[in-house]
Formats: C-alpha cells, sequence, structure tokens
C-alpha cells in the first residue's frame, strides 16, 4: 500500500507517520522511490505504537523498547525521580508508583526535608541522641 | 552562505531552518507583520521540515508567499481538511508544498516538504497582530520561541540538553519543538519593523533586545535589531511611549463601502475612580517554571500590593501549583494580624509543581463571591481553552500580570478580556513588582462600567480600569457621519471617525478580523470525549471561524494556508525525511523541567542530566531542597533596598510604624517625600494607591506643632504637585529611629 493508504488503515495523519519513520519508530518502505510500498507489518507496528502511547509511553520510551530499527537506540532507561532536601542529601525514588504510595513516600521526604532543615538551624541539637 | 557551528564543538550542524526575520508595521491598535523563513538542506535527500510557533496575542495569519529558485507562489484558503488533503497530494508527487495550520492555544505547525537537497526555499508568512495597550502608548511582542508549559497529561523527555515534550490525544497531530538549552547554535532571528503613530512620541525602548531606532518617513519610526542577529531565545518586545494620552483613530475605506476603524480611548477620559472598599483574591503561581527571580520579585510585590490595602478592604490569598494554598479560608479585612498572617504564608512559598491554574481560579472564585482577582502567572500551560472556560463559568473577573521571556502573552490577555479584566506581560529581566504594584492599584475600583456603542464589534469591555485604554473596532457605513458615540453609566463622549486612507482601512479591517477569530478560537473545547453539549458548541464554534476565516480572509483552526510549487524535475513517490526546528528554551527559564518532574512525567534517556551534570537538573534540585527551607527572612527596617520594601511596611491604617507617634508621623512624611522623588504623584506611578494611603494618614496631624504641621504641609504638597526636596527620604523612612528633628527644615 501507498504511504496515504498505510496512514489511512492506521487512523493517523500521513505527517505523522513520516515523522515516525524520521524517528526511526518506523521502518522506512519495502520498496524506496517511485513506487514505495508498505506492507501490513508497518500497519501492525503502527498500531503497537498507537497501544503504547494510549498507556502513557512516550515516542521516546517506544523507540527505546522497539529496538533494532532505530539508528539511535539506548539501553531500556528507568526513570527516577530525585529529590534534593538539602544542600547534601538526595534522595532518589524510582516514577511509577501508585498514587498512595507516592503521597506516603512524599510525606516522608517533606519530614525528612524539614528535619534536616531544623538540624542546620540547631546545630547543637544533632549531637543529642 | 550559511554555516552555523555547534557553539561548544565547532563542528558544522545541518540546520533545517537558517533563518526567520520578522518585518512590517507597528500601529497603536495592531500589527501587520510578514515573517520570511529561510529553509536551505546540505543533506542528501528530500527534506520535510516542520517549523512550529506560538501566535502572539490576537493573531491571525493572512498568506504566505514561497519561493524556491525562479518560481514563486500564493498560498490559498481552504478548509482544514481540504489543505492536509492538497499537501498530501503535492508530496506525493514530488512537487514542494507548504502548509500552515493553526492548533489550539494559538498554535501553528508550518510544514514545508520535499525541500531538495542544497535547495533554498524561502516562506514569506503575512499575519495580523495585536498589541498591550497603555493610557501612555503601547507594548508590542512577537514570540521567537516557544514556552515550555505544563499539561497533566503531558509527557517530558529530556534527551541532548534539551527536552521534548509530548501532548495528549486531545491535541491532534500537532508538533512541539525540540527545546535546547544553549540556542546558539540554532537559526539566526532578527527584525526590522516601522512604527506608524498618530500621536507625538515620547520614548522606544525594548526590554528583551538591543535596537536601533531611526526617524522614518513622515509619521513612522524605523526599529531594527542592533546587532546583526539574534538567538530564538525570547520574544521580542518592543515599548511605545506617547507624550500625551489622548484618543486615537485609525480609520479608512475597507474595499466593501464602508469605512473600518480602531479607536483607542485613554482610561483617563472616563473620569475618577470612587473610593469604595475592594474585594481582591491574590493568585500567586507557584509552579517549578515561575523558580527564581519571578517568584522572588512575585513574592515582595504582593507584600507591596497588601500594604495598599486599608482595613475596610478584604483579601485573600491564594497560592498554587499542582495544589492549591491558601493564607485564610475566606477573604479576610486588611487588618494587622491578617497582613501579618499572609506575610508569613509568603515567606514559606517557593516554587515547584505543576500549573493547575483552572483549579486555583475556581477555589479563588467560589471564597471570594463578587470581586477581583489578580493573578500573578507565567501563563505556561497548555490546554488553555479548558482553562478559559472554566474561568468562564466560575464568573470571576480576572486581571493577569504575566512573567516570562516567552509568550503566553495570548492567553493570559485572552483571560483576563474574557473574564471582564485587564493584563500586562513583563520579562523577567524587568521590575515585575513594580508591574504588579502599578496594575493592583487599578483593581477593585473601575473607573466606568456600562459600556455601549453602535457599529462596534467585539462588543466594548463590560468595565474600564485605571492606566489601560479601551480598543474599539467597528465599521461605518461611507455616508455615515463619521462618529461614534461611546456611553457608559453616568458618563458618554462623542469620537470623530475621519475618513482615512485605504492602506489603514485595510489593515484595520483584518486587525478586527483577527480579534474575532482569537476570541472564537478561545471558545473552541479541547475535549477529548467531547459531551453532546461541547459537541455542539464546537459546531457552532467552527461555523463561526468558518465564517470569519472567509469573511477577512483569515486563517483559523478550520481554515488553513496551503501552496504547491511544482517544479522541474519533481519525481513522485519519493519520501521526504521529516525534521523538527528546534527553538531555544527560553532565557531566564533555568528550571523549567522542574515543573515536569514534580508532576511525574520526566523521563530522562539522557545519563549525563539523570546524573545531575546539567543545568535544568541541578536547578531543579536546588527549587526542590527548597520545597521545605524557608527563604531568607524579610529584610529589617534599617535596610530598606528601595521603595518596593517601603511600600510593604505600611500599616493597615496608612501610615508608617513605629514605637511612637512622632516616630510613625516623621516616617511618613519621609515617606511620602520618598516617593514623590521616585517620579510617584496620587495620580500616576506604580506607587499611586501607597501615596493616597499616607496622605490619608497625614491630613489629620496637620494640627501638630507648628514646625511638624510645616513639614507635614511640605510632603502634602509634594504629593500633590510631585515635586520633592532633596534629602535621605528612603533611609530615614525605613530608620525606626526617625524623629521630626531628623527631618530638619526641608522647606527651607
Amino acid at each position: 500500500m501507498s504511504l496515504g493508504e498505510l496512514a489511512a488503515a492506521a487512523g493517523l495523519p500521513a505527517r505523522t507517520v513520516r515523522f515516525y519513520i524520521a524517528r526511526g519508530l518506523v521502518a522506512g518502505p519495502a520498496k524506496s522511490g517511485r513506487g514505495a510500498v508498505y506492507t501490513a507489518a508497518h500497519l501492525a507496528r503502527l498500531e503497537w505504537i498507537k497501544e503504547l502511547q494510549s498507556q502513557g509511553r512516550t515516542l521516546a520510551e517506544i523507540g527505546a523498547i522497539g529496538g533494532g530499527q532505530s539508528p539511535e537506540v539506548v539501553p531500556e532507561p528507568t526513570a527516577w525521580w530525585q529529590h534534593a532536601v538539602a544542600d547534601d542529601v538526595v534522595v532518589w525514588v524510582r516514577a511509577g508508583a501508585a498514587p498512595w504510595r507516592t503521597r506516603q513516600i512524599r510525606k516522608w521526604i517533606d519530614q525528612l526535608a524539614r528535619q534536616l532543615a531544623q538540624a542546620n538551624d540547631e546545630p547543637g541539637k544533632e549531637q543529642d541522641p | 552562505m550559511f554555516a552555523p557551528v555547534a557553539a561548544p564543538t565547532g563542528l558544522p550542524i545541518r540546520l533545517a531552518m537558517q533563518r526567520l526575520w520578522l518585518t512590517g508595521e507597528v500601529l497603536p491598535a495592531g500589527a501587520r507583520l510578514t515573517v520570511e523563513h529561510v529553509f536551505q538542506s546540505d543533506e542528501d535527500h528530500p527534506l520535510e521540515v516542520i517549523y512550529p510557533f506560538p501566535l502572539p496575542r490576537d493573531a491571525a495569519l493572512r498568506r504566505f508567499r514561497i519561493v524556491a529558485g525562479s518560481c514563486e507562489t500564493h498560498s490559498d484558503l481552504i478548509e482544514t481538511a481540504e489543505a492536509v488533503k492538497a499537501y498530501e497530494l503535492a508530496i506525493e508527487q514530488g512537487s514542494l508544498s507548504a502548509l500552515a495550520r493553526q492548533y489550539g492555544d494559538g498554535l501553528v505547525n508550518l510544514t514545508v516538504g520535499n525541500i531538495r537537497p542544497r535547495e533554498m526555499v524561502t516562506v514569506h508568512v503575512e499575519l495580523l497582530a495585536g498589541v498591550e495597550l497603555r493610557d501612555d502608548g503601547f507594548r508590542f511582542r512577537f514570540p521567537f520561541t516557544l514556552a515550555p508549559s505544563y499539561h497533566s497529561q503531558m509527557r517530558a523527555v529530556t534527551a541532548g540538553g534539551g527536552v521534548e515534550l509530548e501532548l495528549p490525544a486531545g491535541f491532534g497531530d500537532l508538533i512541539l519543538p525540540p527545546f535546547l538549552e544553549d540556542a546558539s547554535s540554532l537559526h539566526q532571528v532578527g527584525f526590522a519593523l516601522s512604527v506608524r503613530h498618530g500621536a507625538a512620541l515620547g520614548e522606544i525602548g525594548s526590554p528583551s533586545h538591543a535596537i536601533r531606532v531611526a526617524p522614518g518617513p513622515a509619521g513612522l519610526t524605523r526599529v531594527m535589531l542592533a546587532p546583526e542577529k539574534d538567538v530564538p531565545d525570547r520574544d521580542f518586545v518592543l515599548d511605545v511611549r506617547f507624550s500625551e494620552d489622548t484618543p486615537q483613530v485609525l480609520s479608512g475605506p475597507s474595499g466593501d463601502g464602508k469605512c473600518a476603524f480602531a479607536i483607542v480611548v485613554p482610561s483617563s477620559r472616563f473620569g475618577s475612580r470612587t473610593e469604595q472598599a475592594r474585594r481582591v483574591a491574590i493568585l500567586l503561581d507557584r509552579s517549578g517554571s515561575m523558580s527564581g527571580e519571578p517568584i522572588a520579585q512575585a513574592r515582595k510585590a504582593v507584600e507591596a500590593c497588601l500594604a495598599a490595602l486599608s482595613e475596610q478592604d478584604e483579601f485573600l490569598l491564594v497560592a498554587f501549583d499542582d495544589r492549591v494554598e491558601t493564607a485564610h479560608a475566606q477573604p479576610v479585612p486588611a487588618t494587622r494580624e491578617h497582613r501579618e498572617a499572609a506575610r508569613a504564608f509568603l515567606q514559606g512559598i517557593g516554587a515547584r509543581g505543576g500549573t493547575e491554574l483552572a483549579s486555583a481560579v475556581e477555589q479563588a472564585a467560589r471564597a471570594l463571591g463578587a470581586g477581583d482577582i489578580f493573578l500573578i502567572t507565567d501563563g505556561q500551560v497548555f490546554g488553555t481553552e479548558t482553562i478559559l472556560a472554566e474561568a468562564r463559568s466560575v464568573g470571576a473577573r480576572l486581571s493577569c500580570l504575566g512573567v516570562g521571556s516567552a509568550s503566553q502573552d495570548r492567553f493570559l490577555s485572552l483571560l483576563a478580556r474574557e473574564t471582564g479584566g485587564v493584563s500586562r506581560f513583563v520579562t523577567p529581566r524587568e521590575r515585575v513588582d513594580l508591574a504588579a504594584i502599578d496594575l493592583f492599584a487599578a483593581l477593585g475600583r473601575p473607573l466606568a462600567s456600562g459600556l455601549r456603542a453602535a457599529h462596534v464589534e467585539p462588543a466594548p469591555p463590560p468595565v474600564v480600569f485605571a492606566g489601560t485604554p479601551v480598543l474599539l473596532f467597528g465599521e461605518l457605513e461611507a455616508d455615515s457621519a463619521g462618529h461614534i458615540d461611546l456611553a457608559w453609566d453616568g458618563g458618554s463622549m462623542s469620537l470623530t471617525v475621519p475618513s482615512g486612507a485605504p492602506e489603514t482601512g485595510e489593515t484595520v479591517r483584518l486587525l478586527r478580523g483577527s480579534r474575532l477569530i482569537t476570541d472564537w478560537e478561545s471558545r473552541h473545547a479541547n475535549a477529548d470525549a467531547p459531551s453532546p453539549l461541547e459537541k455542539r458548541q464546537q459546531k457552532r464554534v467552527a461555523a463561526r471561524l468558518l465564517q470569519l476565516s472567509r469573511t477577512y480572509g483569515l486563517a483559523s483552526r478550520e481554515m488553513s494556508l496551503v501552496a504547491v510549487v511544482k517544479r522541474e524535475g519533481d519525481r513522485s513517490g519519493e519520501l521526504p525525511e521529516t525534521r523538527v526546528v528546534p527553538v531555544g528554551v527560553p532565557q531566564d527559564t533555568e528550571i523549567s523541567m522542574e515543573a515536569f518532574l514534580v508532576s511525574g512525567s520526566l523521563f530522562s534517556v539522557d545519563p549525563e542530566l539523570a546524573l545531575g551534570k546539567t543545568r535544568g537538573r541541578d536547578a531543579a534540585a536546588v527549587a526542590l531542597a527548597r520545597f521545605d527551607a524557608q527563604p531568607p527572612a524579610t529584610e529589617s527596617a534599617a535596610c530598606c533596598a528601595d521603595l518596593i520594601d517601603l511600600a510593604s511596611m505600611l500599616e493597615p491604617d496608612g501610615g508608617m510604624p513605629g514605637d511612637s507617634p512622632e516616630a510613625r508621623a516623621a516616617r511618613t512624611v519621609a515617606a511620602v517625600l520618598a516617593f514623590v522623588a521616585g517620579g510617584h504623584t496620587l495620580r500616576s506611578g506604580a506607587f499611586r494607591r501607597h501615596l493616597a494611603r499616607l496622605v490619608e494618614f497625614l491630613k489629620p496631624l496637620s494640627t501638630a506643632p507648628e514646625t511638624d504641621a510645616r513639614l507635614i504641609a511640605t510632603a502634602l504638597d509634594a504629593a500633590e504637585t510631585g515635586h520633592a526636596p532633596d534629602g535621605p527620604w528612603l533611609s530615614l523612612a525605613c530608620d525606626p529611629g526617625t524623629r521630626w528633628k531628623q527631618l530638619g527644615r526641608p522647606w527651607e
């Protein structure tokens, strides 16, 4: 099928399909130049990208997990949140936790930041048991 | 011609767009502009280049001209679906094609496809834009970059010294640019504009760029970028001040037997304000993107705004990011205790999180009831149409002070106008605090309401605030009497509309169309799954936009601009490679990623960034560390840096603080003289409200013993005339030890 037909079948604008090809998310046409041909594999790939996007994945993530087709393949990443609770203390928390868990962690980090700030204001106190 | 290199490495870099140059004419009612985009590919295959950009305030695209070698074509304005089809067909056939398509939030994708290797393609886009009006002039703002804004469902990806944003499905196939922290190796930008003015010019300046100003032919002044070129990391901001605040009328035949007009009426023509108690909610945006100087300045400004309130006034202080916090649950009188509580609340405010503007507005409006909402924000949000719909539905009057170097001016001007308020937009390198106080002084007490006039569309604003003029667009029958009668509750005026020149008439007609399209664009619901009611609304808005686009020949979301250039040797079926033109992260927006980080949507594929080596993450860490940390304590009375510190010291009764009546009176006299020496009077200057309150405090004291009474009389006289004797008034006003004798005998 042509690019226009592929885009229509996938329910995407043709410009978006070209954008994905340029980003290495989808392979180029099976036959290039005049009479470029796209196959069912291209369509399946586009459906897969749409599915991952609906799960909240970004194009960069999809490119990373997709592997093999992108010239810019990077190792599968893990997202972390970095909370600098004081000038000299950083707490790392893995992203993607359940909301209740995120709230819980956030509360503890707030508490830690407050205690560290207090300790800073009253330098003698941190010696106390 | 172009050989850009990457600053850090010195290696040549491949740019899809090399140059963006702004020309055109700026008038007191708007601007008619042409933006030249130069694309040249040094790659070995054909390219499709996408340049995403935001529209300025009240702007619409009119047409474009595309030039490739000896071929030149003008765009057609057709329904968007048809325009996309025409573009795709041309791409399929191997022709050069360009499409300018508008999306929500006033964002545009200019897509130019099938640029051949080493071919130079130039696209000249013509557009209309509004200006921010003030009684004594106007501010023109043009975006050279885009603000990396916030949306709760957005995903941010950091990579290669920049950030990429992806919006949810409701935003359609809009493509946003990659934002690069270092804009020095991106395309060149610049401008050469003419300013047309009827009134005598006071001054022209720019807080954003170095400019050269030269007199042009009659009534024109030329404004050019002083250096040879600049980088796309901030808006161009131009201030034009007139030496008098008289009404300005632009008019001329508009081609259909009618006379189009635009009239700017300064607020001073609507009389003086009534001294009634005010009820104001102050909303402070504490989102991550406000971090650094903007939040520090905004905090200071809010303190000074509170000091301008009297005990009869009521206020509510709200800070918001992705959560909303208030100093008090309900509006409270501006007593000493409540202001102290508000000050303590402000001290705990650091920048963090995303920008959930709609819920902050909704909560403030619910608690406030009748009154004015004063919003200080950078406005860096996507999905602005939804926020506008919610702001309209709560029925509160919003006035906005925007802070930022990249334009959210369009959104904030709409938010204010659609709710009956006024707006200003300042760059972080200007005095945000002074702008806040100036705007705040006007709120709560409109000068006039119930404005009405025949032949005017869009309708006049519901109220007039001091400092902000009224802009009226309309059309008269060519044979009508040539004047407009403007009436309001308790007053009226008649304005003469001269027949004018045809080119002015055409420009004014287009500016009016552009303003109407912007108003209707803002009513377009962006819902993913619209309800039947929202569907009806979408249909209604789409039909109106189609009609406006056809009437005025201007693009909108419903109608786009497309052009096809057929060249010799075009080969069908070749797939162009898509490139998106990057822009710079806006200047002074160092921690733009912080909002995404806290909202949980940051995804890093850049190990450098994950290790905290880049500026963005470092700054984010600092901002997070400030989450619970106390900012520096407020200045002590003796180290008053400038007038804004002085303004925030006013007591609820309008006088200065002090441990005795003498200390209070003497310091109040010194404070009046300090404000007057700084160029402020009872009628003009950002601190006019503060000065009025100081004067109210002093007036009953004028029966004091003779010497003291003379000092008080000197201060009252100075406030009236705007002339203060020389003296160290600021330090005397701030010094708790000041008594009558320290003031000397300044009348001598």
